[in-house]
């Protein structure tokens, strides 16, 4: 059995309500650059992980390859988990920290 | 329903010697991951179930790479990704990467990998034919997700 949740069924972003994220805390996803990963891999990897169209896959790759990094989720701690996770089994640099804005 | 599949006719003298680089890195990786892990407060137990559940997935990937390369492989130069194998191996081929980036490839630094603006022939042997199956691998990504873009996205 899966430590984490299923990896490659990972449903797509919602958002949490806010009271959960209150009582809770939120947690952003962070994926940072790297210098091997093609950048049509990383668009592909958001599409299929994250759910985005093309337009905001492209967006968020620019970011990672531009400014280093770019926030790809924010929600409850658990979701969060499940994302880092399966962006880890596509080899994106990603992770986890708390949403403090 | 017939599944989707592309064969691609590749020039044995030139992938076969990079195939030894890209085996051994991928024995290396059936024990330790290609790019470990940032996680932050997690406890050490689940911190290791989750390197665990990576390092039995980039195996299997990696499983899926190199069988590609059998028989059909050495008789004709001939390799089939389809709908069954090419998610798998467009990660194996990242994971291998990363590894040439960390083991084989420092001298070259990241800015020249990604911008792949190399002269081979400055380079010495083993550091040619590292960045050669850098290369290779990238190809085959790159081939993979033109065709089965998406098939591995998925609905």
């Amino acid at each position: 059995m899966s430590v984490v949740p299923e990896a490659r069924n990972t449903p797509k972003p919602e958002s949490a309500t806010d009271s959960e994220l209150r009582l809770a805390g939120a947690w952003r996803v962070v994926v940072l650059n790297d210098p091997v990963n093609l950048m049509s891999y990383v668009v592909m990897v958001f599409k299929k992980v994250l759910g985005f169209e093309e337009a905001r896959a492209r967006r968020h790759m620019l970011e990672v390859h531009e400014q280093g990094r770019s926030v790809v989720w924010v929600g409850l701690r658990e979701r969060a988990e499940a994302y880092v996770f399966t962006l880890q089994q596509w080899h994106l640099s990603a992770t986890l920290e708390p949403d403090e804005a | 329903m017939k599944r989707k599949g592309i064969e691609v006719k590749l020039s044995l003298p030139v992938v076969v010697p990079l195939l030894d680089v890209v085996r051994e890195l991928a024995g290396e990786l059936r024990r330790s991951l290609a790019a470990p892990p940032v996680l932050p407060d997690i406890d050490a137990e689940f911190r290791m179930a989750w390197e665990d559940e990576l390092l039995a997935g980039q195996g299997e990937d990696l499983k899926a790479l190199l069988s590609v390369f059998g028989s059909e492989f050495f008789a004709e130069g001939v390799v089939a990704f389809d709908e069954g194998n090419a998610e798998a191996i467009v990660r194996a081929c990242t994971a291998v990467r990363l590894r040439l980036r960390d083991r084989r490839l420092r001298a070259l630094g990241d800015e020249t990998l990604e911008t792949g603006d190399v002269d081979l022939a400055k380079l010495d042997e083993p550091l040619r034919k590292a960045f050669m199956s850098y290369l290779f691998l990238a190809t085959l990504q790159e081939l993979i997700i033109q065709h089965f873009d998406s098939i591995i996205i998925g609905p």
